[in-house]
């Protein structure tokens, strides 16, 4: 370009044009607008999945049905994780909201669609949030115990457990974003650190000569390896919860696919690294890792390290709480959209004067899921059983909701006119092995002691979905208003306050 | 974050050049052109020019319209083109203003205003600016500022109706001042000033300095409007 002509980029900064359409206030404001880092980001998907949870449950899952294809089966979950969090990204490349997937699946496949991914959704990170807390409460209860005998079996202490967590969540959710963050990513670093440093010893207690025929893979049927990658896919759901802080966070179009790809990879690193530990070590003291009720600790007891135990059950339930508090963040985030909408109540979309969180939904949300634990708690006489029917619910209602993502991202592209073959395909491949999963997942499940897990779940989803579509028919404005999402306001656009003064008398 | 910047490897020039020229494309179709329309435009491969755009938008130099199919420049990119140097005022301004500097002894600094905020268009050499009295400082800390903040009608700046032009004092250092003349343009418009650095004491008594400021800043008024 010469000195004399101007390129467009020049002239464009030198004499903005006006830019209309733009609005000074998005339609999700009252929320800390670009007020998170990647950091908080990234603690906010991590948490969500609670891999040091996982890593020391999921290795004994699997294998009850993988046996030798453990490792095998987690690298395939790994990599239908990883093909997921691509065509996820899809969307939080070029939209920000708080609804997540919810909010996606409406730019792709409407109303309808949008209301079944929203329930779904709804049901994981609710269903989880219950699973955490239980869990939480579950873990610290064995903990009392073992300083306290007399404490043993009883229910009352791990109710008031789950209490007073319960609080403590609700206090951190309100006060603030940043706030919540750094509290889940406090705890998730603790406990992963434990888990790590677990798995080294193990490793080193081992030696040189790993036993590598934990890797053998003869014997093993393909269908039992499909449901040991269905079983340890659950290990990852959460992933995406990152999606929720699109308003909140810091450049979110650069953040958040991010995050979403690293917990992925983080994780599933995590996952191999334990199971093959775990394997590796129960190959040694010529145990079987599916005779034990909790690996981690017999290993730990096998190898004389019996203190660990002590600290990896402190590590469990932390990890529990990062999760109940990372999963509560995106539900109310969820509601919060839907409350914006008019699906929900609006007080939903009301968000707090300073603290600028979604104060109504965590104030509705946290009581109404602590009485569902307790109450299934009670009902089924054991913390435990609880827990399996919230996590088979979840885990059901994460992979409903990452099919119709995927299903939902190319035509969103081709809406747009951004479609090219490559995520079409990805798209494609992970919604087909999705619904695979889901129906093996779910047919494993009812055949388990878990089946209550599996027709909880269908219930709520078709209770969910019947709310949705009634409320649709009763308020048909709720097309135009459902996938409500960030948009640049004026101060982001170059010119676009120019449209404004000159709008103005 | 190690993300940032270590994404970069000189090994990608071609990509550089090509983010660049989708910048440029899009200033040059206006806000609303859709990724389609850049990349046909361009003569692009289609996942290339997308994943272009959207590298842009994630770094805010581009955003995305709320129709989600249209991209306008984002205000980052007024921002890098007030890292650039500005431009040099023509050579009648300029020697207005060395002509000024042999009559008074300070700092003598020519400022323009625009849209953005304010840039020193022509710094006294003999007595260069810090680069935090040049306009990264808040607004009212520094005579130039106060101007424009006046222009704005902030509250907090009241001595430019009484005085016709903006002080400030002690802001580089203790005892030292500056002052602000406008230039204003025939509707009244704050288009420059003239500003003059120099110890308190001359700030707070200008007398003739301020006559010589005033009377080149009307001699400079047509040349810079």
């Amino acid at each position: 370009m010469g000195a004399t002509q101007k390129s467009a980029l020049e002239r464009a900064i030198e004499n903005p044009q006006p830019v209309a359409g733009i609005e000074s206030r998005s339609p999700v404001d009252g929320l800390d607008r670009r007020s998170v880092g990647f950091i908080d980001v990234l603690s906010q998907s991590v948490s969500a999945v609670a891999p040091s949870a996982a890593a020391t449950t999921m290795p004994l899952l699997v294998a009850t049905v993988a046996g030798g294809a453990t490792v095998w089966a987690l690298g395939a979950a790994m990599l239908l994780a990883l093909l997921v969090a691509t065509t996820v990204n899809q969307f939080t490349r070029r939209i920000a909201a708080t609804g997540s997937l919810y909010t996606f699946v409406a730019h792709g496949l409407g109303t309808t669609a949008s209301f079944v991914t929203g329930t779904a959704l709804l049901v994981g990170y609710g269903f989880v949030a219950m699973f955490a807390l239980g869990g939480a409460g579950y873990y610290l209860a064995i903990l009392a115990s073992r300083l306290w005998p007399a404490l043993t079996g009883s229910l009352l202490l791990p109710v008031l457990v789950i209490l007073g967590m319960a609080a403590a969540c609700l206090v951190l959710l309100a006060r603030g974003i940043r706030v919540s963050t750094r509290a889940t990513l406090l705890v998730e670093c603790v406990s992963v650190v434990i888990i790590l440093a677990l798995v080294v010893a193990l490793l080193v207690v081992q030696g040189p000569a790993l036993d590598w025929s934990v890797l053998d893979m003869s014997g093993v049927r393909p269908a039992d390896f499909a449901v040991g990658a269905a079983l340890a896919l659950t290990a990852f759901v959460g992933f995406e919860s990152s999606a929720t802080l699109g308003v909140e966070a810091r450049r979110p179009y650069a953040t958040i696919p991010r995050a979403v790809t690293w917990t992925v990879i983080g994780s599933g690193g995590l996952y191999l690294l334990a199971a093959l530990s775990q394997l590796v070590g129960f190959a040694s003291v010529g145990g079987s890792i599916t005779a034990s009720v909790s690996p981690v600790n017999d290993l730990a007891a096998a190898y004389g390290i019996d203190a660990l135990g002590l600290l990896l059950d402190v590590s469990i339930a932390a990890s529990f709480l990062a999760c109940a508090i990372a999963s509560i963040t995106a539900l109310v985030r969820v509601l919060f959209s839907m409350g914006r909408e008019g699906l929900l109540p609006s007080a939903f979309g009301r968000s707090h004067r300073r603290h600028r969180t979604p104060f109504v939904a965590i104030v509705v949300t946290v009581p109404v899921l602590t009485t569902g634990l307790i109450g299934t708690i009670l009902l089924t006489g054991s913390v435990w059983r609880a827990m399996e029917i919230f996590i088979v619910g979840a885990a059901g209602g994460y992979i409903a909701a990452y099919i119709l993502a995927c299903v939902a991202t190319p035509v969103f592209l081709w809406r747009i006119g951004e479609l090219t073959p490559w995520p079409l395909v990805r798209a494609g491949v992970a919604a087909g092995l999705l619904s695979a999963v889901l129906v093996v997942y779910l047919a494993v499940e009812s055949s388990s002691a878990r089946f209550a897990g599996v027709w909880v779940f269908l219930a709520v989803m078709l209770v969910g979905t019947v709310f949705a579509v009634v409320r649709r028919i009763r308020r048909p404005w709720l097309r135009d208003t459902v996938g409500v999402y960030d948009v640049p306001v004026s101060t982001d656009v170059l010119g676009a306050g120019l449209a404004e003064d000159r709008a103005a008398p | 974050m190690s993300g940032e910047a270590g994404d970069l490897r000189a090994r990608q020039p071609k990509a550089i050049h090509s983010a660049l020229t989708v910048l440029e494309e899009v200033a040059r179709c206006g806000a609303g052109v859709t990724a389609r329309q850049v990349s046909d435009n361009l003569g692009l491969p289609r996942a290339t020019a997308y994943r272009l755009l959207n590298l842009l938008v994630q770094d805010e130099y581009l955003v995305r319209m709320p129709d989600l199919r249209g991209f306008a420049l984002g205000r980052k990119v007024a921002e890098l083109a007030k890292l650039v140097a500005p431009s040099r005022p023509p050579e009648a301004v300029r020697l207005i203003v060395t002509d000024l500097r042999e009559r008074i002894r300070g700092g003598v600094h020519l400022v323009r205003y625009d849209r953005d905020g304010l840039a020193v268009i022509d710094p006294d050499p003999d007595f260069p600016p810090t680069p935090a009295a040049a306009g990264s400082r808040p607004l009212h800390e520094s005579a130039m500022g106060r101007l424009l903040l006046a222009e704005q009608r902030s509250p907090a700046v009241t001595e430019v109706q009484e005085l016709g032009f903006a002080r400030h004092f002690d802001a580089v250092s203790p005892g030292s001042g500056c002052l602000a003349v406008p230039i204003r343009d025939r509707d009244g418009t704050l288009v420059a000033a003239l500003c003059l650095a120099a110890p308190r004491a001359r700030i707070e008594q200008p007398g003739e300095h301020l006559v010589l400021l005033q009377q080149a800043a009307l001699t400079l008024a047509p040349l810079l409007a």
